[in-house]
């Protein structure tokens, strides 16, 4: 699907490096492009005219790649006003960029990332930008968990995005070390990781095949969200793609919750997305 | 497409600056985005989480269901006294829990302190002016100026550069400086010479770049996020305290589960059965174990600050005790980190420059970027020592450099072109084995003569035996250029050259190295060289020190790739060991291996590619002076002085503090038996109650608390260096302590403990087979003589306790001041119990004459002089274990 990408553009850099991946995937999907900056009635000039800039600049880069796009400015209440554009165009899917101070919160709440993840009724790709000097990325980690929802579009997208930049993904599974009283945690090795692999990690493969996505499988036994960053900062991986989480706000404050360590902790840039599509739906095999 | 691929108008496009640099507000912006620059700790869990885990580990956990019994045998049969017991038992669990996380939080805090001191400036160009400003405040997108001697704050593109070299050392572990360019470079970041990385520092030239990560995203970042994740296992003691916790747990229960049945048995009603379950859980749980384990490591941590070095975990401070292996840097370590230059040597006949040329000091002086900064000399140590020799042996040359061929680790040389009084001249300088291969003359009675295979023979020798002198040697030469010749490239400099000489360099070894390399080998620690240096010049300098006598294995670098892991684990089974022209990269290797092998390992390290080695080892090590920010993070332990002999004397302070453990649980477990065994004559025989639970408590964490923490702070034993590093299977607890405690000294006070009670029972006209009231006069004052008897007991053990083998009439008695002021404050505290009413009301206790203290006296005697005759057998059996009690 993603025949019609919208990307939110604002005066910070993080939305215009946020914008650039919707480029790439607008590129590689064939899709057109939404341009959007939503100024907010307090915003002062100096805000609204760089903001402009950094529209100017997607502009001009999407121009280059010869994407067909459209430029949105509009004033008054981001959510709400994307939310509309969203309904009127047919947004397919929504980019946005994730803050240092949204990734501060617990779950980022109240933040804007979260309030666009939870309300558009479209899929919403969060963008966190935390390396600028990987600019097309190469190797790109997908993390799974072992019940996936939204299979089809998650390896849609994956697919997509590493077709983009002719990248190569590397899917990575971690399970938590079984324990017990008298012979404390056993570790899996990864050959019994794979022997054990979960239904939904294997279809997931199934449709990334389907893409014609290459890819290689790692496993590990460990605590997720710390065993995902070791891999990505270890293998130096460029961008990392992962579901959106399904925890609820308390299970994530008595559990960890790995989406929120990775936020934190990601030693590349991040891309969390909230899949709005079913399964059913085609997506242009 | 990654930075380095692209050209500086796409960099500057892609980070969205321009040359101008950013504008201050967007600074600001961008700030708020990527967040300070700078590494930051793993987010540690919340202090209040950390203050509930001591509320609840397995020892506090048991407390707590003994608490709950007490509270609940209160509540059914209120008015006896269990409440108050509930509650002493909850306050113990605090203030152990308190005790033991002010301590950690306190040695915590020192370290986050002492990181506060370590700001840097770095100069960036914002709104097109250039300014100062705090590294941690750089974005990216700033466009920043490095020159000589800096510190690159982040990792960066550069997009403008002067002849300029950066050393990757803390990085990569190279520790030749590498040249940067400015063109474009496809390939990974990592490899890409355009780039300049966050924590290395310009060793020469200067250059602009543009930052594009900064703080954890850097590559310097990413191994610290590495290190930082990378989860420490248990250290010997944590798992020793478990294993202790879990022995003690088992016999509690076990023995009042099996009381509590005999009582039923012999028809004792539930609630004396009861009460007895706890009076026996409660006798052999070592409440105040984790508070005494926690002080001794904290005080011996303190101990260890003042012999410079800095303790960050306190559980380290035993680890480093068991240490069986060092593996240690040579530079600045070993070594005084002070070069100097210590021998010049000609090849050929003839000393002296001759008319036209030059000597190899002078080449010294001109092919080197040594820069005099306000009087002083800065640049890499050997460009200095080297600089400094030219200008003392013929002071300042006039010259005028056209070009520089930086040094290169692949070719080992340098060389500048360069004009001096009007001619222009190369010259070179490298590593001797590379100088000869681009030499065809040398100097010889002022001219010159072929290099041929005797004076090649006569080279080669020479720079053996400089190496095998200790010294690291350097070739010089120089050629002058031909009229209009074009030097442009380094083949077309380095020709035809005609060597000088050769200069040896030496960085003099420590003077208390010696010392402590000696003590090692009578502690029976094996210690591991791991230098960058040559193998000649490491194994001369390990001789020197004394840390080999015989032939060592010595390794080189190219061998120990290739070399396959059970050729290198047999390589380090050897005795002594030596590994050159090392990386610090492959530490980790070494470190695994010695590991898997059983050995206890340390590792000393500054950079931070020593970082994963120092986190894996048993105890990191990070030099205080030279140590980057990432290894102090990842090690256990921070060199104040950055000197190996600091280790040995950590160590030392680590065996005794374990020494130390072993003897307060021996004195912990030597009252236990005496308060277990009245319990069992009331339970069998059916005598009166011989000690109530709340002063069995009041020996546990009232009377005996300071003595069992003066033993935490005994001074070394003589003998502790003189026995090898005990087993690693071998723990805190084992038979010879159990024996020991509970029954060698345990069984004597007994004997001490039953005699006064039963006196006193007896005296009060009490006969075997009578029953008395638990409220009875009498039944208090027997339980006071118990407890007195207890007391006294514990006096003769403490002093018993201080040595393990060795005369405890030896150690003066006046040698830990804490053991008489605890001694003091047991007998005041015995006293308030026995004498005061308010002691009476709360722990059932009656006023003794002094014939119960009279009585007392002669078994706390024999106490400490039967434990003396049995130190005085295992000397002379010679029965002394490494590392521990005997038995």
């Amino acid at each position: 699907m993603y025949k019609s990408i919208l990307a939110a553009v604002n005066e910070h850099i993080n939305s215009e490096v946020s914008a650039r991946y919707a480029m790439h995937l607008a590129k590689s999907v064939g899709g057109r492009l939404h341009l959007c900056h939503v100024a907010e009635q307090e915003a002062s000039k100096e805000t609204i005219r760089r903001a402009e800039e950094a529209m100017r600049r997607c502009l001009r880069k999407s121009k280059e790649m010869g994407l067909a796009v459209q430029e949105i400015h509009e004033y008054g209440a981001p959510l709400d006003r994307i939310r509309r554009i969203v309904r009127a165009e047919g947004i397919d899917i929504v980019f946005a960029a994730t803050r240092q101070e949204d990734v501060q919160r617990r779950l980022y709440a109240g933040t804007m990332a979260r309030k666009l993840s939870v309300n558009l009724p479209c899929s919403v790709a969060l963008v966190r930008v935390v390396h600028m000097g990987r600019i097309h990325p190469k190797k790109i980690l997908v993390p799974l968990k072992a019940r996936i929802n939204h299979i089809n579009e998650r390896a849609f997208f994956a697919a997509k995005m590493a077709e983009a930049f002719g990248s190569d993904i590397f899917l990575f599974h971690t399970t938590e070390p079984v324990t017990s009283f008298f012979h404390g945690e056993k570790h899996f090795t990864p050959l019994e990781l794979e022997n054990r692999l979960p239904k939904d990690i294997s279809l997931f493969v199934e449709h990334l095949d389907s893409y014609g996505a290459s890819h290689e499988k790692g496993f590990a036994s460990g605590k997720a969200g710390r065993r995902i960053v070791i891999e990505a900062a270890a293998r130096r991986f460029d961008l990392m793609i992962m579901g959106a989480s399904e925890r609820s706000l308390l299970s994530s404050l008595i559990y960890e919750n790995p989406v929120e360590e990775l936020l934190r902790e990601t030693p590349c840039d991040l891309i969390i997305l909230k899949a709005g599509h079913e399964d059913k739906q085609s997506f242009g095999r | 497409m990654k930075i380095n691929s692209l050209s500086v108008d796409e960099v500057f496009q892609a980070l969205i600056t321009s040359e101008e640099g950013l504008a201050p507000e967007e600074a600001a912006r961008r700030l708020a985005e990527f967040g300070q620059n700078e590494i930051s700790e793993r987010r540690k869990r919340p202090l209040a989480f950390r203050f509930f885990a001591q509320l609840t580990h397995f020892l506090a956990l048991l407390l707590w269901v003994a608490a709950g019994l007490a509270f609940l045998s209160d509540y059914l049969h209120p008015g006896e006294g269990m409440l108050t017991l509930g509650l002493a038992i909850v306050a113990v669990i605090f203030i152990n829990a308190a005790f033991t996380f002010i301590q950690e939080y306190r040695a915590e805090k020192a370290l986050a302190e002492m990181k506060k001191l370590l700001p840097f400036y770095v100069k960036v160009v914002r709104g097109g002016r250039q300014m100062d400003i705090i590294a941690k405040e750089v974005v990216p997108g700033d466009v920043i100026i490095v020159a000589e001697g800096d510190k690159v704050p982040a990792d960066m593109r550069l997009i403008e550069v002067s002849d300029i070299r950066v050393n990757n050392a803390s990085l990569t572990g190279e520790s030749e400086p590498v040249s940067r360019i400015t063109e474009p470079f496809d390939g990974e970041i990592i490899g890409s010479p355009n780039i300049a990385f966050a924590g290395t520092t310009v060793s020469g030239g200067s250059g602009r770049g543009v930052v594009f990560s900064t703080g954890m995203r850097t590559e310097f970042g990413r191994i610290a996020q590495l290190t930082g994740t990378v989860t420490p296992g248990l250290s010997p003691l944590q798992k020793e305290i478990i294993k202790i916790t879990r022995i003690v747990t088992l016999i509690a229960a076990t023995t009042g589960i099996f009381f509590f049945g005999i009582g039923y048995f012999i028809g004792r009603s539930f609630w004396e059965n009861f009460l007895f379950a706890i009076g026996i859980i409660l006798a052999n749980v070592p409440e105040g174990l984790l508070p005494t384990v926690t002080l001794a490591l904290a005080m011996g941590s303190q101990r260890m600050a003042k012999r410079k070095a800095l303790i960050k975990t306190l559980t380290s401070v035993e680890t480093l005790g068991s240490v069986t292996v060092i593996c240690t840097d040579k530079t600045g370590t070993l070594t005084q980190n002070r070069m100097a230059v210590a021998k010049t040597a000609d090849i050929c006949e003839g000393e002296g420059p001759g008319a036209t040329g030059f000597s190899s000091l002078d080449i010294a002086l001109l092919c080197n970027n040594t820069k005099e900064v306000d009087g002083e000399l800065k640049g890499d140590p050997t460009e200095v020592a080297l600089y400094r020799a030219g200008l003392e042996s013929r002071g300042p040359i006039e010259q005028i450099r056209i070009r520089e061929f930086p040094f290169d680790p692949e070719r080992k040389r340098m060389s500048t072109v360069t004009l001096v009084s009007g001619r222009k001249w190369v010259m070179s300088k490298g590593a001797p084995e590379s100088m000869i291969d681009v030499c065809s003359r040398c100097l010889s009675k002022g001219t010159t003569a072929p290099l041929d295979g005797e004076l090649r023979k006569r080279y080669i020798s020479l720079y053996h035996s400089m190496m095998d002198e200790g010294l690291r040697v350097l070739a010089f030469a120089y050629r002058e250029a031909e009229e209009g010749e074009i030097i442009d490239a380094v083949e077309k400099a380095e020709r035809d050259l005609i060597l000088t000489g050769m200069i040896g360099l030496q960085d003099p070894p420590r003077p208390e190295v010696a010392g402590a390399i000696t003590k090692c080998r009578e502690a029976g620690i094996r210690i591991i060289m791991i230098t960058g240096d040559s193998s000649r010049t490491a194994v001369a300098v390990a001789r020197k020190i004394g840390l080999v006598r015989g032939e060592p294995a010595v390794v080189e670098d190219a061998d120990f790739v290739r070399m396959p892991d059970a050729e290198l684990r047999s390589v380090l089974s050897k005795e002594e060991v030596i590994f050159s022209r090392m990386t610090p990269k492959h530490k980790l290797r070494v470190v695994n291996i010695l590991k898997e092998e059983g050995e206890r390992v340390a590792v000393t390290g500054d950079g931070v590619n020593d970082a994963p080695a120092l986190k894996r080892a048993d105890i990191g090590i990070a030099m205080g002076i030279t140590g980057t920010d990432v290894a102090k993070e990842a090690a256990d332990i921070i060199l104040l002085d950055d000197n190996f002999a600091t280790i040995v004397n950590a160590v030392e302070e680590g065996r005794a503090i374990f020494e130390n453990i072993q003897k307060f649980i021996t004195y912990i477990f030597a009252h236990l038996t005496p308060e277990a065994v009245p319990y069992i004559l009331f339970v069998l025989f059916r005598t009166p109650l011989p000690i109530t639970v709340m002063q069995i408590l009041a020996i546990d964490l009232g009377t005996e608390t300071i003595p069992a923490l003066a033993l935490g702070v005994e001074p070394p034993e003589a003998s502790v260096m003189k026995k090898p590093p005990r087993p690693a299977h071998r723990g805190l607890i084992d038979r010879a302590v159990l024996f020991r405690g509970y029954i060698f000294l345990g069984m004597i006070g007994t004997v001490g403990v039953l005699f006064a009670y039963l006196s006193v029972l007896h005296g009060g006209g009490w006969r075997w087979g009578m029953d008395l009231p638990i409220d009875n006069p009498l039944v208090h004052k027997a339980a006071t003589a118990t407890f007195l008897g207890i007391v006294m007991m514990q006096v003769g053990n403490v002093f018993a306790c201080r040595t393990q083998t060795e005369s405890a009439l030896r150690t003066g008695l006046f040698s830990n001041r804490m053991i008489l002021w605890g001694i003091a404050a047991e007998l005041l505290l015995s006293l308030f119990i026995i004498y005061h009413p308010w002691g009476n009301r709360i722990f059932s206790s009656a006023p003794v004459g002094t014939d119960v203290w009279l009585m007392l006296v002669p078994f706390v005697l024999l106490l400490f002089f039967a434990e003396e005759a049995r130190k005085f057998y295992l000397r002379r059996t010679g029965r002394i274990t490494p590392g521990r009690a005997s038995s």
